[in-house]
């Protein structure tokens, strides 16, 4: 199975807290994906600690290959005991989806996961087994492409209890809900973002309660070939095309120099538009087999911004309006962000002499730094990048 | 006639923006949008002395503040010696 698996997840604190008591790892080996989530009792600096120990224990058995009932046994021994309850208790879900579409998923205590298979509603069977005096719940079965999965913390089929509605947003409504964001959404991370704004709007914007979802989505392994700069010799120029054109991938061309070599080696016409969407980054053009073709260093900054603050920043509606847009910047952010598993940058290191003029309002010539910038960015969120220089 | 703007990083900078902008209004109040096509392009390789503007094949350089000169010397003469010529 050619696949591979696109994860987010995204938090609510509860009210007046400055920590989530609940706590999502990603994680990948060699051969699977893993997500866990699990949620601290209490709320606050507690839940946060024992949420993350009890994530960060689970991850770290799992991947050195420990079994489920090792992992228990460490965290009912290891977990600080609360002086008020006088137990230790954190709740946990580990979903382990393999490259083969072997999936594997065990709950301790959270609310079920939400399985999404053909736009529908999927109920799994599971086995229920005792560990430690913990009952946990195991699932094993086979994953399909665009399978989706959805982990949660109760606070999301909690969200709007005794406000909104009587008895919160339930599991069923919250799961009928879902479905019909998925099938809107492109990517994990879009999906959680619209999930966390439902809790949040049932919330009334003063969560009850800490309040997580994780999604995790089978996708087709997406291949972008992203070429920008000209080479530094020119007898190099058709060895990048080749190597450019010859994975099969969506192709994306940032720079004008760039698009002209491409238009005269593959004996293609650029066809450039002059509708500004945006009025700081130059417009766009067309080329046959190219999904898109850009100015080079604006267009790219912009991109890069957009890719940074995915990573870095708080991430919500706002920001997918922003990705969104139709200029260059924003849809090769989208792209990279949102239809790509496998990134590929040609990139050549020749240099434009009119762009060292210490008189321009921006400093062109920064196309390795950013070429650089984008391969972490893209690193950051998951995917794998190679990057080829001529 | 075929005006060509870059629109190039280097000219971008230098605001090809404001004289597309400025070239699409003359046209336009000049009614001359079935005599003049107005295109795009990228880099043209002469990225020192942008803004890079081309009339058919001859090549220009402009700023935004003699695009309207540019328009009236170079775009409306041509024009008119084309009309003359027939």
């Amino acid at each position: 199975m050619n696949v591979s698996i696109d994860t987010s997840y995204k938090s609510l604190n509860k009210h007046h807290e400055e920590l989530c008591g609940d706590k999502v790892e990603i994680l990948k080996t060699n051969d699977s994906h893993i997500l866990i989530l699990s949620d601290g009792m209490g709320s606050g600096v507690k839940a946060n600690i024992l949420a993350t120990l009890t994530s960060k224990i689970l991850g770290t058995m799992f991947l050195n290959g420990a079994s489920i009932d090792e992992c228990v046994e460490t965290i009912v021994k290891t977990l600080p005991v609360c002086q008020e309850r006088q137990i230790a208790y954190s709740t946990f879900s580990i979903l382990q989806i393999f490259n083969s579409g072997e999936g594997y998923l065990v709950e301790f205590d959270n609310p079920s996961c939400v399985f999404i298979r053909n736009e529908k509603l999927l109920k799994v069977p599971y086995m229920e087994r005792t560990i430690e005096n913990k009952t946990v719940r195991e699932y094993h079965f086979q994953v399909q492409l665009n399978d989706c999965f959805i982990l949660l913390s109760d606070g999301v089929i909690h969200a709007g209890v005794g406000q909104v509605l009587n008895f919160g947003w339930t599991w069923n409504s919250m799961a009928e809900y879902a479905l019909k964001s998925v099938k809107s959404t492109l990517s994990a991370s879009r999906l959680a973002t619209m999930l966390i704004k439902a809790c949040k709007d049932l919330y009334n914007d003063i969560p009850g309660d800490d309040t997580t979802v994780a999604v995790a989505r089978v996708i087709e392994r997406k291949v972008i070939n992203l070429f920008t700069g000209p080479p530094t010799n020119k007898k190099d120029d058709a060895r990048l095309i080749h190597d450019f054109m010859e994975e099969p991938a969506a192709r994306i061309i940032c720079g004008g120099t760039s698009a002209n070599i491409a238009a005269r080696i593959l004996n293609r016409k650029v066809k450039t538009s002059l509708e500004y969407t945006d009025s700081t980054l130059p417009p766009i053009a067309k080329m046959e087999g190219m999904v898109l073709v850009t100015e080079g260093v604006l267009t790219l900054s912009r991109a890069l911004a957009l890719m940074k603050y995915y990573v870095d920043g708080e991430i919500n509606e706002v920001f997918f309006d922003e990705l969104d847009k139709e200029n260059g910047g924003s849809m090769i952010a989208k792209r990279i962000i949102e239809d790509c598993s496998v990134l590929n940058l040609f990139v050549g290191k020749a240099v434009n002499e009119a762009h060292q003029n210490p008189g321009l309002p921006f400093n062109l010539s920064i196309r390795m730094n950013l070429v650089v910038q984008i391969k972490e960015a893209a690193l950051k969120m998951g995917k794998e990048v190679h990057i080829k220089y001529y | 006639m075929v005006i060509t703007v870059c629109i190039g990083s280097s000219c971008h900078l230098k605001g090809s923006r404001e004289i597309v902008k400025t070239l699409e209004s003359l046209i336009l109040s000049h009614d001359l949008k079935n005599k003049i096509e107005l295109n795009g392009s990228f880099c043209m390789e002469n990225c020192l002395k942008g803004v890079c503007v081309k009339i058919n094949e001859e090549m220009f350089s402009l700023v935004p503040n003699n695009t309207e000169q540019f328009f009236k010397e170079e775009v409306l003469r041509r024009l008119s010696d084309e009309c003359n010529q027939l």
